[in-house]
């Protein structure tokens, strides 16, 4: 596949279970408050991870619609955002214990995502500029 | 290892994104391919040497 067209469906793919992940925050959100305490509204309130999951499986698709180099390239990135995050959260593990705020889970999902945005970024605007 | 892609294609007055799309790949790997970043797996490399009409010693050599 061209890589203009497999950038398209990868687009495509991945808008359209953002916004089916919307829809379960939004509805989780509403709905959630309504439901008694107990496992169905826990299920209720998780229930966004099934669209996540279906984004997680198109970005696999879109893994292996790549090419060779930008395959490795792209997951080299991963990588060095996993090392990243890893080498953050043990380090501010070590913080909260001296009396550092304690962070959500969701600050690791940032931190991951975002370092490997920038990571992304600054790697192609190096290789643009060679 | 050195290889003559960028001269093989700028001798054809292909852009880099036409050599991309002659071989199924993306115009990145094609850059990095010229400039030596990256070495292409044995089948990409039997691709570039077909579509040249030229064998691979001729077109990869060893640095």
């Amino acid at each position: 596949m061209r890589e203009k067209q497999a950038k398209a469906l990868y687009f495509r793919e991945l808008f359209a279970t953002l916004g089916v992940y919307c829809l379960f925050v939004l509805a989780s959100s509403i709905y959630a408050d309504s439901v008694p305490a107990g496992s169905l509204r826990s299920l209720l309130i998780a229930s966004p991870i099934l669209p996540a999951l279906l984004m997680v499986w198109t970005i696999i698709r879109q893994f292996q619609r790549m090419d060779e180099y930008v395959r490795i390239w792209s997951l080299e990135n991963l990588g060095m955002a996993a090392a990243f995050t890893a080498a953050f959260s043990l380090s501010y593990g070590f913080m909260e214990i001296t009396g550092f705020p304690r962070l959500s889970m969701f600050a690791t999902w940032s931190l991951i995502m975002g370092s490997w945005g920038v990571i992304t970024c600054l790697r192609s605007w190096k290789e643009k500029s060679q | 290892m050195k290889n003559i892609v960028r001269e093989l294609r700028t001798q054809r007055e292909w852009s880099q994104a036409q050599l991309a799309d002659l071989l199924e790949v993306s115009r990145q790997t094609v850059n990095a391919i010229e400039t030596g970043r990256y070495d292409p797996s044995l089948p990409l490399a039997f691709s570039i040497a077909k579509l040249f009409q030229l064998p691979i010693e001729k077109i990869f050599e060893a640095e």
